[in-house]
């Protein structure tokens, strides 16, 4: 068990160095120079002060230096914790800028995607062996699952918040609201998180429901049930062993979608100016603002690799094949 | 098993949750109202800030909306429509000598923390351009002395002061605390990254801190007294709160605006005129244009590029085009047209009529025809050639995104088409067509890199600027068009250094220099892009107005409180 673990954590080191790599080297790729952009935000009549402002910029961001040698200062800051400072928001922090949105992208993405994954295998799991169902939930997770995130979103703000005023048209609380620990706030983000959140519910609940609902009639269709059936085991039994195997796939896709939760839901929140990481990052890649596209894809990356070692943990829990194999030496 | 995971899901899911509300929350409290800021005492605006709200340093980049104005104020004010200065924190301020400025700052004015403002106070701030990191570091160059006595503040310069440049900056330049700002203002790079939680100004308002958000909002509290009011040069402002909203998109805005969420929006708005029309929204005029002028979008030539280095072809390109349409059908009937000259309505008083009858440019497609052939130009296939028969095929760019304007391409490349041009559209985002602009990879882009001002000085020393820097960083605030014009950049020069006394001579020089850009076209005028300022009387009434008293600026750009921005928001009244 150790050796695997230790094996695993060789892999991911390996995978993470490899993938902080290239997240660092993307945004040097971008033509482009962030720092004319900065610049472009003052006033600047003189071409004297505006060589002095673009040596100044360039050094305090240290785009002055070889690239080799940026690269090198990036590691050593991120073993300081120093994720650096942005561009195109100086003199602010990338970290204070992900500490501000990432909050509110996993209160919105957490949510969505658990509730979404719950309901939509619920249901899809119902569908598989009821044909009211099947053929009717069978079409609407189609219709879902194929639904642009911010088609809807913009739908859904149209109608129910511009049109029917049901709900407000977006930030992250009432642009009047004060911020404590108030009935009244926590009131105010509840209602403001509702619409963005349920825009990604509904798309996600339709792929979860379609998912399922073919694993379970997979499962359902394979040799094991079938023998099961033969030997007179109930219904109820075959269906409990069949969900069970029509789950790992779907825990394997569960955690690939927490893993990347924290690129965030980026058309979500621009239609509905939510203040999360999507629109950061968006902001961040149309600006070059290096520092924060790295800070942020940094944490994506740690994401998806955390992500994926909990379901390497959670197959061994769940599956007993995975232990079994692991344990006689063939775990991978 | 299963109970274990449904209720570790569940448990996550409240978790993420609870993140919103302490991340949100733990910031609050505080001063601020407990059940929020009222409604009719609050003005609700949006569509400057675009981006997380990057502190308050008034000097550099994204930094709070409204902060220049409302809580730090300039010396002077200046009025376009009126095109008048107004003495603000100065009670006087003008040139004493060929080479002395005398200021007399207003008594009576106080510092948020209640010490007196002072002559000192005005030393101190201009002085902060010794850091070559101060925007207006080329102008402290040339200051040799600055006695002050009492209120009352001399500049003596070294040579032949910037006239032009140094007016721009007393309009401009904000005055920060000394008392908290000397501490921390330390070095050069100090001065880019001062940004203090509660900045002390002198303007109405202060920010309140514990509104502050800076993903979301910055809200401003006014401040129990305000010199202006006390000393009735301004009315004090009737919102007792400012909540400027950042920006995420257009669509959004436009919803917030239906919605009654802001009772002011200074985002460009497709279609905004229907709404006008609609009664839904307001603007400060009844019909088109619908907005005042900011600035003009010209049509740039990349002058280093064959065959637009050819001032003929330019003539003739000029004359294909039909800005009338981009106008009233790109932009909606929500601009103006550009005269010949370029020059903001703001400078009327500056164009030479006569010139632009002799020398401007008009719609005509046979015209541009008759001028290539006459030229050596040859159609070949419905498209001219160069003078040596290779093909022309220009390439025309703007920000990808910016509807309107990928609009008016669109139709610039169809009137060229018609005249024998051959253009092709080449879609670029914003930094990668900022970055070719500057370093001349490009032909032809449309541009607005020239703002409302005092003086037309500013758009021509953003037109004839020399010398174009062809390596490194390329362009990186004038002359994008790359073009040589000795003669126009030493009028440029010196109108800067010609006494504002000189009225003769500064409208002369500035004759020349329109009749050099209609005859020469470095630069093709198309229409001047608006004021972008949409508004509803749901919580406020008395906007500003054309047909009106309220002719003020209606906008929290930028730049645009210390003009007439922030009478806009001193004549509201509640509903």
């Amino acid at each position: 068990m150790l050796r695997y673990f230790l094996r695993k954590l060789f892999v991911y080191g390996l995978t993470f160095v490899l993938a902080v790599t290239i997240d660092w080297s993307i945004p040097h790729l971008m033509p482009g120079n962030p720092v004319l952009t900065l610049m472009g935000r003052i006033q600047i009549q003189d071409p004297k002060v505006a060589q002095q402002l673009y040596a100044h910029y360039m050094r305090a961001f240290n785009l002055d230096l070889p690239l080799w040698k940026q690269y090198w200062y990036f590691w050593v800051s991120l073993f300081h914790g120093d994720l650096g400072t942005s561009i195109l928001q100086f003199p602010s922090s990338v970290t204070s800028i992900i500490v501000h949105a990432a909050p509110y992208t996993l209160g919105l993405l957490i949510p969505a995607i658990l509730l979404s994954w719950y309901a939509g295998n619920k249901v899809g799991a119902l569908a598989a062996r009821r044909k009211v169902l099947d053929n009717t939930v069978l079409p609407l997770g189609y219709a879902l699952t194929a639904t642009p995130y911010m088609w809807l979103a913009i739908i859904l703000s149209w109608t129910l918040a511009v049109i029917w005023h049901v709900f407000p048209v977006g930030y992250g609380y009432d642009p009047t609201a004060t911020r404590g620990f108030t009935w009244a706030f926590i009131g105010s983000l509840a209602y403001h998180w509702f619409l963005p959140f349920m825009s990604l519910f509904l798309v996600s609940f339709g792929g979860w429901a379609i998912g399922m609902r073919n694993m379970i009639i997979y499962e359902l269709e394979s040799d094991y049930a079938h023998y099961l059936g033969a030997l007179g085991a109930p219904q109820r039994l075959i269906r409990k062993y069949a969900f069970r195997n029509a789950m790992l796939p779907q825990i394997t896709g569960l955690a690939l979608s927490l893993g990347t939760i924290l690129g965030g839901a980026l058309v979500t929140e621009i239609v509905f100016s939510y203040p999360g990481l999507g629109y950061q990052i968006y902001r961040a890649i149309t600006n070059e603002d290096y520092f924060v596209i790295q800070g942020i894809f940094l944490f994506i990356i740690i994401g998806v690799l955390v992500a994926n070692f909990l379901i390497d943990i959670a197959y061994l829990i769940v599956d007993p094949r995975t232990r079994t194999g692991m344990m006689a030496g063939g775990g991978s | 098993m299963k109970r274990i995971w449904t209720r570790t899901a569940a448990g996550l899911a409240l978790a993420a949750l609870a993140m919103i509300v302490f991340s949100s929350a733990a910031s609050g409290s505080g001063r601020a109202p407990a059940a929020g800021y009222p409604r009719d005492a609050t003005l609700i605006t949006s569509g400057t800030q675009w981006g997380n709200i990057a502190g308050t340093n008034p000097y550099v980049g994204n930094y709070a909306a409204g902060m220049v104005g409302l809580v730090n104020e300039t010396l002077l004010r200046y009025d376009p429509i009126k095109d008048v200065y107004i003495n603000w924190l100065a009670k006087s301020a003008k040139w004493t000598g060929p080479k002395q400025y005398t200021l007399v700052v207003r008594s009576g004015i106080k510092w948020a923390d209640g010490k007196a403002f002072t002559g000192n106070d005005v030393k101190y701030n201009v002085g902060l351009g010794h850091f070559n990191t101060a925007f207006w570091n080329n102008l402290w160059q040339n200051v040799r002395t600055i006695p002050v006595k009492g209120n009352t503040v001399v500049f003596n310069f070294k040579g032949t002061p910037n006239y032009v440049q140094w007016q721009n900056l007393m309009w401009n330049l904000p005055m920060i605390s000394p008392t908290q700002a000397r501490p921390l203002i330390t070095s050069s790079a100090k001065l880019t990254t001062y940004s203090p939680a509660n900045p002390v100004g002198t303007g109405p308002y202060k920010i309140d801190t514990t509104g502050w958000d800076p993903t979301t909002r910055v809200v401003f509290v006014r401040k129990s007294t305000w010199w202006a009011a006390a000393q009735h040069l301004s009315p004090s402002p009737k919102p007792k709160y400012i909540i400027d909203l950042v920006n995420t998109s257009n669509t959004n805005s436009l919803n917030a605006v239906l919605a009654g969420v802001e009772d002011l929006n200074n985002n460009f708005l497709p279609g905004v005129n229907t709404l006008v029309k609609q009664g839904k929204v307001q603007t400060y005029y009844k019909s088109s244009p619908y907005m005042l002028s900011a600035n003009t979008a010209w049509l740039e030539p990349n002058t280093r590029v064959k065959p637009l280095n050819d001032l003929y072809f330019r003539k003739a390109l000029a004359e294909a085009l039909n800005p009338k349409q981009y106008a009233s059908v790109a932009e909606s009937g929500l601009v103006r047209t550009a005269n010949s000259t370029g020059l903001l309505p703001t400078w009327n008083k500056y164009v030479n009529r006569t010139a632009v009858t002799k020398y401007g440019f008009k719609y005509s497609t046979s015209a541009a025809k008759a001028l290539l052939k006459a030229h050596g130009y040859k159609l070949v296939g419905g498209y001219f050639t160069n003078k040596d028969g290779s093909a022309i095929n220009l390439d025309i760019s703007v920000p990808q995104g910016w509807s309107d304007w990928e609009a008016a391409r669109d139709m610039i490349i169809a009137n060229a088409k018609a005249a024998g041009i051959r253009i092709t559209a080449k879609v670029k985002d914003y930094n990668t067509w900022q970055s070719d602009r500057n370093t001349g990879k490009f032909d032809l882009v449309i541009d607005n890199a020239y703002q409302i001002s005092d003086n037309p000085w500013t758009y021509w020393n953003g037109i004839f600027h020399m010398p174009v820097i062809t390596k490194g960083t390329g362009q990186t605030f004038a002359n994008f068009e790359r073009y040589n014009n000795t003669t126009a950049w030493k009028l440029v020069q010196r109108l800067d250094k010609t006494p504002p006394s000189q009225k003769t001579t500064i409208m002369s020089i500035n004759k020349q220099l329109q009749t050099i850009l209609m005859q020469r076209l470095p630069m093709i005028p198309l229409w001047y892009n608006g004021v972008w300022a949409q508004f509803t009387s749901q919580h406020w009434k008395n906007w500003p107005s054309s047909t009106t008293s309220r002719k003020y600026m209606p906008a929290m750009w930028r730049g645009y409180l210390q003009m007439t921005g922030i009478d806009m928001i001193t004549h509201l009244a509640p509903r």
